[in-house]
């Protein structure tokens, strides 16, 4: 019997070029979607200067007009479930229902928000209450350098314990007037706009004041420990 | 040679790694295809927001009975997995995949809740491994197996058009890839 010869349906230069070709077309449809960002006010942002002397929209981010919710494993939106566990280096621990979080003083403040993947949302709108009156009433220890974070299925993030105590760092339950969907991390998240968002805890259950810095979920998958959008802190 | 008696082995063997390793293998480069553009939009679940309208009169302390005459109006048989009055004026009504935010004054009702992708959210489910226990052993179990199917490839033809020919060539243009992205990036 003679061997077989196998005549190729398409050759391998056809092959190569439909493949650039497919290749070149979805590269352009990916530039679509960042081309549809608004210059002028990337622009304009870049050019403002915040109090602390920092351009408003840190480096190498672009602007969108409402927060993306970038996934995660939601906890129980029902806010009658809800506790938040105040505890570790403090005086007085003690657990906030979502009845006893609407009975403090809540504020509404409006933030920048940076994402570590290059979207930042001027002028976010939130309600809830500042962490410092939180840390003020439990009484921090001296001993304490650091604020863990603590989500639903085992999700934490680290912040040093200055960070976690400026007068812009807060426990939201509303966004934009509304009550948090369960994408944002109903029935209520931290909201650190200074730091890249993946800090911003969603879900949230506890915050833990630590002695001791013990890096989080995104952290030990190799996102930096610090996480500050002006000097790009996106990789450890 | 033993090299030569095993090539056919191996190639069987490749071929049957490559049946086996087709049903995980779309799940993960869809969902791979998925997650990277997290950015861009949730991969898992699409958001939605409604309102709605109550007309009956909702008055009273007795919150079971607002909710139920939120939705009986709303015609919703589904039982809530919550009734909660978050304000003096605010009832939340949680279901699994929603909440009803009721302004009890004016009955404006907010609906909230998402919707699960179709395909890609059991992809990205077991992609991300959120169910973890025995998913880890089929995880892993299928990382040997592609394992196996990069290296057995490299034995599937022999001499030039083999890997001592072109096959060389394109193995260090694939390792060149990743090594020249970390070495610059």
């Amino acid at each position: 019997m003679g061997k077989a010869v196998i005549v190729p349906s398409m050759s391998r230069r056809t092959f190569l070029q439909a493949g650039l070709a497919a290749g070149t077309f979805v590269i352009a449809l990916g530039g679509h979607s960042y081309a549809v960002a608004d210059l002028e006010a990337m622009k304009k942002a870049r050019a403002t200067i915040r109090p602390d002397g920092r351009s408003r929209l840190p480096p190498h981010q672009y602007l969108i007009r409402k927060l993306r919710p970038m996934g995660g494993s939601a906890g129980d939106p029902a806010p009658g479930a809800f506790r938040l566990k105040v505890h570790g280096e403090v005086e007085s621990p003690f657990t906030l229902s979502f009845k006893d979080l609407l009975a403090m003083p809540n504020i509404e403040q409006t933030v920048d928000v940076h994402c570590v993947t290059r979207w930042t949302v001027l002028d976010a709108r939130f309600e809830g209450v500042l962490l410092k009156d939180i840390a003020e009433r439990a009484g921090v220890k001296k001993s304490a350098r650091y604020v863990i974070f603590e989500a639903a299925e085992g999700y934490t993030s680290n912040v040093r314990l200055r960070e976690a105590l400026a007068p812009n760092v807060m426990i939201a339950h509303k966004h934009q007037g509304k009550p948090l969907s369960l994408s944002h991390g109903a029935p209520v998240r931290a909201v650190i706009p200074d730091l890249y968002f993946w800090k911003s805890a969603k879900w949230l259950t506890g915050i833990r004041f630590s002695a001791r810095d013990e890096p989080g979920y995104w952290e030990i998958r190799g996102y930096h420990n610090h996480a500050d959008p002006w000097k790009e802190e996106r990789h450890g | 040679m033993a090299n030569l008696r095993l090539r056919p082995l191996l190639r069987a063997l490749h071929r049957d790694a490559g049946y086996l390793g087709v049903g995980l293998t779309v799940v993960y480069a869809v969902s791979g295809i998925a997650v990277n553009h997290i950015a861009d939009w949730d991969p898992s679940f699409s958001d939605y927001e409604r309102t709605h309208h109550v007309r009956t009169k909702l008055a009273g302390d007795d919150d079971e009975a607002l909710s139920r005459a939120v939705l009986g109006e709303l015609e919703i048989v589904a039982a809530p997995r919550e009734v909660f009055r978050a304000g003096d004026d605010q009832l939340d009504i949680t279901f699994d995949d929603r909440t009803l935010h009721v302004t009890l004054s004016t009955g404006e009702v907010l609906e909230q809740g998402q919707e699960p992708r179709f395909f890609l959210r059991a992809a990205n489910y077991l992609h991300l491994n959120r169910g973890k226990r025995a998913w880890s052993y089929i995880a892993d179990a299928y990382a040997v197996l592609l394992l196996f199917l990069a290296f057995s490839g490299l034995t599937m033809l022999s001499g030039r058009k083999g890997f001592w020919g072109r096959g060389i060539v394109l193995v260090a243009l694939g390792a060149a890839v990743p090594i020249a992205y970390v070495t610059l990036s």
